[in-house]
């Protein structure tokens, strides 16, 4: 793949600084959010310094941190006509088989580029309430450096459980539920609506064997210091386990993808 | 050079019946029945460079299964194509740098990015250089009238202007091959023979293979050299134009006005279809299938004082042919 190729990756970011106001709605939205989860945690931790193990400023800043991190789990493009679920349904995916670039690739370098983006609001993010003292700096300098690679891994994964439910609208020509229940479940499970160490010990046993509270839950307790440093390998390690499992389904998923590419009304 | 060469090209299609009614529904999700259809059986045909091609039918005859066959989106179930020497299916990465293609009202571009941006993008996927791209953008902008709303997001651009650009978007890597599947459905006159123009440049000028597929007879009348006729995903007819008039569009009528009015009027080889004192109205009986011969055998039979030709236009010539092969496969 050549070096040109790569600036599709541009593509989200060209159209949203052609519609100013879609950038004034994200940063109301995500200021209101996180002044609202702020208040919230604050409010939760009134009567109390700590909670299943959590004390108020790290559950503050894991609440905060999940928030932001939600802007780089992959931009809504449904307003702007260029979802799989679109593409399929109106049959502009025609386009990505007469082009020199994949099908695969072509969707790979449309989602970095918007999780570049997205990674972008979320450093502007961080800064700001990092100095406003919304969130706190990471437990240690090992735990950010732990932080940090789990936060690539979780990225992967979540890229790849998207890309298994937008190749599934290939067969059923359409997503939507399974949208809705990914979306759902990655909330629920990996501790965007809260942190899982309020949740039951089942739950947590239940949430450890599926891949969505790698995607925010353990990049995040490392960063609080909830999970040890000490820990960080082996989690990696379940992370990176499941890298290379959603890589393998969804690669196979491309190959019949190819093959029963229907198109809609002719 | 033959640009493109199809042979027996067939595609079958494997879908689930469904039953009507709710009871019918839930047998449908129970016991699902399949049933293969054949949307393109047997087709042959081939392209030469710098030839227009139509590839014309009736709807669901087939044309668009063909067209992605040929540009490697659809596997055939059996029979081979060969476009530019390559086999489109089968190395998809080489045949899109070879080819261009505008399917109808579907666009290629970036809904939210102003059109020149999205071209830039296309430019970058096909590693065209600067310089060549600028060369053709001013080109493209020359005969399409492109840099009027080229600044313009794509989804505020009308249908004309946005399939202009789709044109461009599928020539900027300067393809030898180009497809293009009811390009101008929708639109005005004028954009159309703007856009017909462009398609003209492109053949005459640049030397391309163009296949179009299109309902609308005034474009196949103006641009296609080599008709190709599709229904129920058979090839029922390969040639010129003439040859499609010859051969589906004997319908003509001769009105004549004769010197005298003879009480009956009979010539060998035609129908009298109307006769009303001096004025008779000619068509085709056995025998004669030719305006240029049916002129020839009134005038030595009968003395006339004016005459008058009907033929049948392009669309009556195409209703005869579906017809004629409907009533073949029936």
């Amino acid at each position: 793949m050549s070096v040109a190729q790569w600036r599709v990756a541009r593509v989200t970011p060209l159209g949203e600084f052609a519609q100013p106001a879609r950038i004034t709605g994200t940063a109301v939205r995500l200021a209101a959010q996180v002044f609202l989860v702020v208040c919230l945690w604050r409010s939760l931790y009134s009567q109390v310094e700590t909670s299943a193990g959590l004390a108020r400023e790290q559950a503050v800043t894991y609440a905060v941190l999940a928030v932001l991190a939600l802007q780089i789990r992959g931009l809504d493009r449904s307003a702007s006509r260029d979802t799989m679920l679109q593409h399929i349904q109106e049959g502009t995916v025609l386009y990505w088989f007469v082009r020199p670039i994949p099908p695969r690739r072509y969707y790979l370098v449309r989602a970095v580029g918007d999780q570049l983006y997205g990674f972008a609001w979320v450093i502007v993010g961080y800064a700001i309430c990092l100095a406003a003292g919304a969130v706190k700096p990471p437990a240690s300098g090992g735990a950010a450096a732990a932080f940090a690679v789990s936060l690539l891994l979780a990225q992967i994964i979540m890229y790849q459980l998207l890309l298994a439910v937008d190749l599934v609208c290939f067969w059923t020509l359409q997503n939507n539920a399974a949208l809705t229940i990914l979306r759902f479940l990655q909330n629920l499970l990996s501790g965007v609506i809260a942190p899982l160490w309020f949740f039951p010990d089942w739950f947590l046993t239940m949430s450890s064997v599926l891949p969505f509270r790698y995607t925010l839950d353990v990049p995040l307790s490392l960063y609080i210091g909830r999970s040890a440093v000490g820990e960080a390998p082996r989690l990696l390690a379940i992370q990176l386990l499941w890298c290379v499992l959603l890589a393998g389904l969804t690669r196979l998923m491309w190959r019949k993808a190819a093959g029963v590419v229907t198109v809609q009304g002719g | 050079m033959d640009a493109i060469i199809a042979r027996d090209l067939t595609k079958t299609f494997h879908t689930i019946a469904r039953r009507p009614g709710f009871v019918g529904g839930l047998k449908s999700l129970v016991a699902p029945a399949r049933i293969a259809k054949t949307a393109v059986d047997g087709v042959s045909f081939s392209v030469r460079e710098g030839e227009l091609l139509a590839l014309l039918g009736p709807n669901g005859a087939g044309k668009s299964t063909t067209i992605k066959m040929l540009t490697g989106i659809l596997v055939p179930t059996s029979g081979s194509v060969h476009v530019a020497g390559i086999e489109p299916h089968r190395d998809r990465e080489r045949n899109a740098r070879t080819i261009g293609a505008v399917f109808g009202q579907r666009t290629q571009l970036w809904w939210d990015l102003p059109a020149r941006d999205s071209l830039a993008i296309l430019r970058d996927i096909f590693g065209v250089e600067a310089e060549e791209y600028r060369r053709r953008l001013s080109e493209f902008d020359d005969l399409l009238g492109l840099s009027e709303f080229w600044d313009t997001r794509i989804r505020h651009l009308s249908l004309g202007q946005r399939v202009r650009c789709d044109l461009a978007a599928a020539l900027i890597h300067d393809p030898k091959i180009v497809f293009l599947d009811e390009p101008t459905i929708g639109m005005d006159v004028v954009v159309k023979e703007q856009v017909r123009e462009f398609l003209r440049h492109q053949v005459e000028r640049r030397g391309r293979a163009v296949v179009l597929t299109t309902h609308d007879m005034t474009e196949v009348n103006r641009l296609a050299e080599r008709i190709v006729l599709i229904n129920h995903g058979r090839l029922f007819f390969d040639g010129s134009l003439t040859e499609l008039r010859s051969r589906f569009g004997a319908t003509w009528q001769v009105h004549v006005t004769l010197a005298d009015a003879p009480a009956e009027v009979a010539v060998p080889g035609l129908r009298v279809l109307r006769h009303d004192g001096p004025r008779v109205a000619f068509g085709p009986g056995e025998g004669a299938t030719t305006t240029h011969e049916a002129l020839r055998l009134i005038i030595e039979r009968y003395a006339i004082s004016d005459l008058t030709i009907e033929e049948n236009d392009l669309e009556d010539v195409m209703r005869e042919a579906y017809l004629h092969r409907e009533q073949v496969t029936a």
